[in-house]
Order: C-alpha cells, then sequence, then structure tokens
C-alpha cells in the first residue's frame, strides 16, 4: 500500500509530521499562501462571519412577524432587513459556501492533486470575496439597500434612495471570485487527475463541482454584465431598462434570471455532491448509478439555464415563453429526482451508520424532496398566479436552498472537519445540533407554506390578524434553527482545543482523502497516489488493507 | 528530460510547483484561457443582448446612431487590429522559434498596433464629446450660440456639405445635453422614411414598438426619436468603452510579456505565457469584428442611395 500514506504502519508511531496547518505560523505565511488548503480555511471563517450577518437579519425578520402590526420595524427598514438578508446569505453565503470551503479543501485530494491548478489565482479569489464583501459591509453600516435582493428596475435605478451602487459593485465584483473559482475547478479536473484516475473513478462530489463551475463560468459573466449597466444607468440615469427612454424593464429581468436561475444551482449542485459522499460511505455501500448521478449533475447544468422565465410568469412575459418554460421547469426536476431514486436505492439493504453528518444527509433527501416537489407547484404555469410572491415560495426555496444547501454543508463540514482539522467533534452535541436543525427548519418553513396557500405575500412588515398563530410557529421554529445552527460554532471551537484526535480515516471510508494525514500535508499526499480501485469501493478492491488500518486506529487511540 | 527523472532537486525553468511536467502546465493554462474566453463571450453576449434586443424594436432609431459614427475610423481600426492579430500570431511563431529579436519587434508592433486602435477610439470619442453624443445630459461639450461656427468644417463628410451650403451650424448646446441634428442630412431623410412608413400603416416596415416609440398623438416626435438613439449611444459607449478596456488590460499583458521576451524566457519548451496571451489579444480583436459592422454598418444604406 505504498500509494496510501495514511496506511503505512511505519509513520504511526513517529513525531507528527509537519502538516498544512503547522507549515509557518506567521500571518503573511496564511495571507500570501498558495495552499488551497489554507484558503478553504480562510473562506470558511470569512463565508461563517457573512452567515452569522445574515443570520441576525433572519431572526430581525421572525421577530418582526411574530405580531401582526409592524411593530418592531417600520416597512421602510423591514425592506432593507429583508434585502440585506438575501443579499447577504446567496451572494456571500450560499455561492461560496461548499464550493469555495469543501470543493477548494477536498478537490485536489480527492483526485490526488497537489494543490488547485491555479494556485495564485485561486488566493485571488479569496481576495476579490473579501472585497466584495467590504462594499457590501460598507453599503450595510452606511444605511443599506432596500430593493430586494433581486434589485429590479426601474426601482433600483431610479427611486430607491438606498445604497444600490455599493451593492451592485459588490455583487459585480463577487462575481469574479466564484468565476475564477469555477475555472480553477475546471481545469483542475482536467489536467491534474493522478495517474488511475479516469473521470468515472472520480468521487460524484467533484462531479457535481465540475457541473456547478460550469454554470459558474457561463452564467456569472452574465449578472456581472447586468450589474454593471444597472449602476451605469443609476449613474447616468438614462439607460435600456428605462421605459422613459423605451427602455425595457422585463429585459432587466431576464438578464438577472439568466444568471439567477442556474444560480441555485450553483448553490445546490454541490449539496448534492456532499450527499452523494455521505450516503454512499455512511451506507458502506457502493453508490447506486454512479453514472446517472454523474451526469444528471450535468443534465441539470445545461437545463438549468433554459428555465429562467419562470421566474416571470406574472411580469409581462409573453404567455407562450410561459408554456415552454413551464414544460422546460418540470424536464429539469428529472435529474433531480434520478439522483434522490439513486440515493435511495443506495441505502437499501446498506450498512447504514447514523453518524452525524448521516443525519445531515437523511434530512437532505427528506426537506429537498418536499423542495423540489414544490417547486413544481410554481413551475405549473396555473397555479403559479395563485402562490407568486406568497409565503409559498419563500417557504420553497429555503426548503432547497437551507433545508437542501445549508443541511448538505453542515453534514460535509462535519464529515470532513476530521480531516480540515485532525481533530474529532463531540458525536453527542453533533447528533444533538442535527436533530435541532432538522426540528426547527420544518418548524419554521413548514407553517410558511400554509400560510402563503392562504394568501400571506412576501416582503410585508405586518399581516392581517387571523395569520398568527402560524407566524408564531415560525418564529418559536427559527428560534430552535438558531439554536441548532449555534451550537456546532460551539462545540466545533471546542474541538480544536479539546478534542480527541481523529487519525487519518476515523471512519474507515475508502476516498482518497482518507487515505492521506489528518490534516494533510501542504502537497496532499507524501507520494502521488496511483489509484486501482472504483469509486465507492468498500471492498477488498479499494487498495486498502482494512485489517492494518484498523490496527493503527487502536495504535493511535492507545497513543493519547 | 529522462537525465533529470532521478534528481529530485531538478526544477525545469518556468514549472509551476503544483505541475509535474511542462506537459501537464501547458495542457492547464491552455484550457483555463479558452475557459476564460468563454466566459468573456458570456460577459460581452449579455451586452450584445441588449444591443439586439433593442435594434430588433427600435431599427430607425439605431441606424440614426449609426449614421452619426463615421465608418472611416471604424474600418481603419479594424484595419489595424487585423494587423496586430497577425504580428501576436508570428510572436507566438518566433517564440516557439526562440528567436528573442523577433519576438521583442513583433511584440513591439502589437502593442503599437494596439495604441493606435486606442487613439483613434480617443478621436472618435472626443468627436462625440463636441457634437453632442454623449448619451448622459450634461456630460457634452458646452456650445453657445454663435460659438465654434468654423468648427463645422471638420466634421464628418454629410455635415461638411451641409456647412458649405451654409444651412446649418454648430447647434447650441448650452447645456452640455444629447441631440442629434434633426434637420441634417444624417437624420432628415430617415426621418422622412420613418413619417411614410407610418403613414402605410400596417403595410409599412415600422416595428410595433417604433409605432408607439416615435410618435405623439399621431405626430413624430422627435424627442422621443432622440430618446432612442440615445439608447443606441449608451450601447455603443458600453460596447466599446469595455472593449477599450480590453484592449488596455491586453496592453497591459504585452508590457509583461515583452519583458519576459526581453529577458529570452521563452523557447520551443516553454512558450505559453505567449501562446495564452495571444488567444487572448485574438479574442479582443474578434470581439472588435463584430462590434464594427453592428454598430458602424448597419443601417447605412437608408442614406446610400439604397433605399428602403
Amino acid at each position: 500500500m505504498d500509494n496510501a500514506d495514511a496506511m503505512n504502519l511505519e509513520g504511526a508511531g513517529a513525531e507528527p509530521k509537519v502538516n498544512y496547518l503547522t507549515n509557518g505560523f506567521s500571518l503573511r505565511s496564511w495571507l500570501l499562501t498558495k495552499d488551497h488548503k489554507r484558503i478553504a480555511i480562510m473562506y470558511l471563517i470569512s463565508v461563517s462571519f457573512f452567515f452569522f450577518i445574515g443570520g441576525l437579519y433572519a431572526a430581525t425578520i421572525r421577530l418582526e412577524l411574530l405580531t401582526p402590526a409592524s411593530d418592531l420595524l417600520e416597512s421602510g427598514t423591514y425592506n432593507k432587513v429583508f434585502t440585506q438578508h438575501g443579499i447577504i446569505m446567496i451572494f456571500l453565503f450560499l455561492i461560496p459556501a461548499i464550493p469555495a470551503i469543501l470543493g477548494n479543501f477536498l478537490i485536489p485530494i480527492m483526485i490526488g492533486a497537489k494543490d488547485l491548478a491555479f494556485p495564485r489565482i485561486n488566493l485571488l479569489s479569496l481576495y476579490i470575496y473579501w472585497i466584495a464583501g467590504a462594499f457590501v459591509l460598507y453599503a450595510l453600516l452606511q444605511g443599506g439597500v432596500d430593493t430586494g435582493w433581486t434589485f429590479y428596475t426601474p426601482y433600483s435605478t431610479t427611486f430607491s434612495n438606498s445604497y444600490v451602487m455599493a451593492v451592485g459593485l459588490g455583487v459585480f465584483i463577487n462575481g469574479f471570485s466564484s468565476i475564477l473559482t469555477g475555472l480553477n475547478f475546471i481545469v483542475t479536473v482536467h489536467t491534474m487527475r493522478a495517474p488511475g484516475m479516469t473521470w468515472f473513478r472520480m468521487p460524484l462530489f467533484v462531479w457535481a463541482h465540475y457541473a456547478t463551475s460550469l454554470v459558474m463560468m457561463l452564467g456569472t459573466p452574465v449578472i456581472a454584465i447586468t450589474v454593471l449597466l444597472l449602476a451605469i444607468e443609476r449613474f447616468t440615469q438614462v439607460g435600456i431598462f428605462d421605459p422613459a427612454y423605451g427602455g425595457d424593464p422585463i429585459l432587466f429581468q431576464h438578464m438577472f434570471w439568466f444568471y439567477s436561475h442556474p444560480a441555485v444551482y450553483i448553490m445546490i449542485l454541490p449539496g448534492m455532491g456532499v450527499v452523494s459522499e455521505l450516503i454512499s460511505n455512511f451506507a458502506r455501500k457502493k453508490i447506486f448509478g454512479y453514472e446517472f448521478i454523474a451526469f444528471s449533475s450535468i443534465a441539470i447544468a445545461v437545463f438549468g439555464f433554459l428555465v429562467w422565465g419562470h421566474h416571470m410568469f406574472v411580469s409581462g412575459q409573453s404567455i407562450y415563453a410561459g408554456l415552454v418554460f413551464s414544460f422546460l421547469t418540470m424536464v429539469v426536476a428529472v435529474p433531480s429526482a434520478i439522483k434522490m431514486f439513486n440515493w435511495t436505492a443506495t441505502l437499501y439493504k446498506g450498512s447504514i451508520s447514523y453518524d452525524t453528518p448521516m443525519l445531515y444527509a437523511l434530512g437532505f433527501m427528506g426537506l429537498f424532496l418536499i423542495g423540489g416537489l414544490t417547486g413544481l407547484f410554481l413551475g405549473s404555469i396555473g397555479l403559479t398566479v395563485h402562490l407568486t410572491d406568497t409565503y409559498f415560495i419563500v417557504a420553497h426555496f429555503h426548503y432547497v436552498m437551507v433545508g437542501g444547501q445549508v443541511i448538505a454543508y453542515l453534514g460535509g463540514l462535519h464529515y470532513w472537519w476530521p480531516k480540515m482539522t485532525g481533530k474529532m467533534y463531540s458525536e453527542f452535541w453533533g447528533r444533538i445540533s442535527a436533530m435541532l436543525v432538522f426540528i426547527g427548519f420544518n418548524l419554521t418553513f413548514f407553517p410558511q407554506f400554509i400560510l402563503g396557500y392562504q394568501g400571506m405575500p412576501r416582503r410585508y412588515a405586518s399581516y392581517p390578524e387571523e395569520l398568527q398563530v402560524l407566524n408564531v410557529f415560525s418564529t418559536a421554529g427559527a428560534s430552535v434553527l438558531g439554536l441548532g445552527m449555534l451550537l456546532p460554532l460551539i462545540y466545533l471551537a471546542h474541538s480544536l482545543v479539546r478534542g480527541k484526535n481523529a487519525g487519518d480515516n476515523p471512519y474507515m471510508h475508502p476516498g482518497l482523502e482518507w487515505r492521506t494525514s489528518s490534516p494533510p500535508p501542504t502537497f496532499n499526499f507524501e507520494k502521488t497516489p496511483v489509484v486501482t480501485w472504483e469509486a465507492y469501493e468498500f471492498g477488498p478492491d479499494s487498495g486498502m488493507d482494512l485489517e492494518a488500518a484498523k490496527r493503527r486506529e487502536e495504535l493511535e487511540s492507545t497513543r493519547y | 528530460m529522462a537525465e533529470h527523472k532521478h534528481d529530485e532537486h531538478y526544477h525545469p525553468p518556468g514549472l509551476q510547483h503544483q505541475f509535474d511536467d511542462m506537459e501537464q502546465q501547458m495542457d492547464s493554462v491552455t484550457i483555463g484561457m479558452w475557459i476564460f474566453l468563454a466566459q468573456e463571450i458570456m460577459f460581452f453576449g449579455g451586452l450584445l443582448t441588449a444591443y439586439l434586443v433593442f435594434r430588433s424594436k427600435y431599427p430607425m432609431a439605431f441606424a440614426a446612431g449609426s449614421n452619426h459614427l463615421d465608418p472611416f475610423w471604424g474600418g481603419l481600426n479594424t484595419l489595424v487590429l487585423i494587423v496586430s492579430s497577425l504580428t501576436m500570431a508570428l510572436t507566438v511563431y518566433f517564440a516557439q522559434k526562440g528567436n528573442r529579436n523577433m519576438q521583442v519587434i513583433l511584440i513591439l508592433l502589437t502593442m503599437f498596433f494596439g495604441a493606435v486602435f486606442l487613439g483613434v477610439k480617443a478621436i472618435e470619442y472626443t468627436g462625440k464629446y463636441d457634437h453632442g453624443q454623449i448619451p448622459v445630459n450634461g456630460w457634452n461639450k458646452v456650445v453657445k450660440e454663435g460659438e465654434h461656427k468654423e468648427e463645422a468644417a471638420l466634421r464628418l463628410p454629410f455635415e461638411v456639405k451641409a456647412s458649405a451650403a451654409g444651412s446649418e451650424a454648430v447647434h447650441p448646446n448650452p447645456r452640455g445635453d444629447f441631440h442629434i441634428l434633426n434637420d441634417s442630412e444624417e437624420v432628415k431623410p430617415l426621418i422622412e422614411i420613418i413619417v411614410e412608413q407610418k403613414n402605410l400603416g400596417e403595410k409599412g416596415f415600422l416595428t410595433e414598438s417604433e409605432m408607439v416609440g416615435y410618435f405623439s398623438e399621431g405626430e413624430f416626435d422627435l424627442v422621443k426619436f432622440t430618446q432612442k438613439v440615445q439608447l443606441f449611444f449608451w450601447i455603443y459607449f458600453i460596447l466599446t468603452g469595455l472593449h477599450a478596456l480590453h484592449m488596455i488590460v491586453g496592453l497591459g499583458i504585452m508590457t509583461w510579456l515583452l519583458y519576459k521576451a526581453w529577458l529570452g524566457s521563452f523557447s520551443a519548451y516553454y512558450y505559453s505565457p505567449v501562446e495564452i496571451s495571444g488567444l487572448y489579444w485574438h479574442f479582443v480583436d474578434i470581439v472588435w469584428i463584430f462590434l464594427f459592422p453592428l454598430l458602424y454598418l448597419l443601417g447605412r444604406h437608408f442614406l446610400a442611395g439604397g433605399g428602403h
């Protein structure tokens, strides 16, 4: 097993080797690093920071909606609060969360490379993210923005008195961060795979990120030019989105959603990649229908570009266009369903262990199912007239984004935490928080389906008194959800100081990332690995000496 | 390379640490640049979509806008860029040959042509500024009644004719607003065509948007028409401005490349920076090949005796 450093028994008793965390301690060694793992850790800290701010805005929204009157916030302030919640969560949390943190950390390791193809560009994308974040923070501190995260014209160009320019520039700049990340991933997957790591031996996590990167590369430039046109129009007070000049606000919506609909696949595809890993590994079974899951990711990326019009069913788009977009929306549900069926089939007769990451993965399957199916309600051209701009749609996209992406992100973070830090978190608290997130999430958002169906519109600070009971449920659920999200912050931080040493392969999983030390050395592997096994191979073909690995685990555990 | 196989410390010049060999590095940077260019196509594509939407909505106003651009300058720039593509391609050729002197000469030539392009662009922009064709009100040259009469002679061919006849002077523009010359030879025939087509009703070729967009209560409304031309210039400035920005970035890359070539860094074994910079340069040229006909040429036939 000369290619599997983790299985190298001789190394076990020796002094701890230099890993990526201990390879230099100065601030400079972090800020000028070219190591994808260090960049991922810096992303982790920055993205968590914005997640926290976005979460505070969410808490404010739920508190305001506890009572029917607009008593905590005035309507104008409420507009800013939900806008900023959306902008921060989407552009600064959901889009970079899994790709820039887990993808950055894991893709080179999973395919057996020393680093991403362009380490300096990777670092550049982090700095661009910081600059974008600074613009957004500046706007928030100056008084915020109130256009809704969609920046619809002509409100955003002509009428809004808030800091549209600063936030718009932030979004524009942030786009380049995800473009560069996507570019890096595509090239890395093409050229940096280790010997024997064929396309169909790659983990599905990598496939999902490849598809995500395609969307990032082809979608993001369109939002960049759209936001740029919006900013120029706001500055010059002339432009193509202004009906006074013969311009067309609907064109803005087309261009905005041409990116922003595929962007929801940027948000969910990496989550699906994580879940594929978790389901297969914790069922200790080769994933069912590997090729189908791999190609369904690509199919989602392709079809995702053809459905943007379903955001505009009631905003003046032609009815014939609506019919086509409605049909294509149904089509794009198919690859998602393929994934769901394959995951379910993988679980069948698997030897399932309910570790924390697996709890998140199972939670994902339930919540994404609801989120996906309610998406079909909204894609039906008749029903959507009743549901547009109600809490039904708020509940729908939170089921997909939070129930899907955030939960997958937390699952992935827990799963690879021992690899990233070398420490094991408290399994007990992990399970508690996974349960709290699941329960809190459902309590928060399920009532919103009913509220929306009953006609409660989104983006208002006040609502009729009859709807208060369900809103109280929702706010109570948000408190539980908030607690469930804060707990990991505490026990994961605690694990850094007091956590048990995780060992190189705490779960006994066959992926390449588990065949290097934890935390990995700067160049990931002592020797370039040679891959001779298929993905998710748990049998003797995996090239893992399972007995030796077990013995090594025992040795490790007696050492500490 | 075989003799270096067992020497762990040997590191070929130009090979980054994350790659195993030069071939892998060459593949990576080439794929990377192609993907980056795909991204650039989507970036310009978004803008060209906006252009096409409005061109198809207001073709006559856009024709009026095109007629305010000078195809001589546009054509000259097209020629300049095509020649610069040739010098760039030759640079790659001589980099592969390892011919340092030719590389330096050709990079300098490429940069020269790039600079000529930007210079011509500056002349054109200045002309627009002088004639009140910057689409933002208040951003144009302030011209009071009776000032700068002699400037009319320096104008585009159509205007020279007009000023020779003595019928047209510089349009007074005391606030620096956007305007088009409604009584000039450039626009007059177009307006006549528009009114004529409007009277034909359904049989005419005006689009639905034009039927609404150029007329108030059935009468031709020059203010509304001017706003549509303003949209043309707005798009013109953003398209050509972003293109010029790409040229400036290209010149920056060329400066760096010149330095590296001067040091003699490139050889048959290591020339990927020249190759991918060349890809970028050619891409920027190709964008102009699309911009030139779309902005300068479409719709000119309305004035060139081509009729309708």
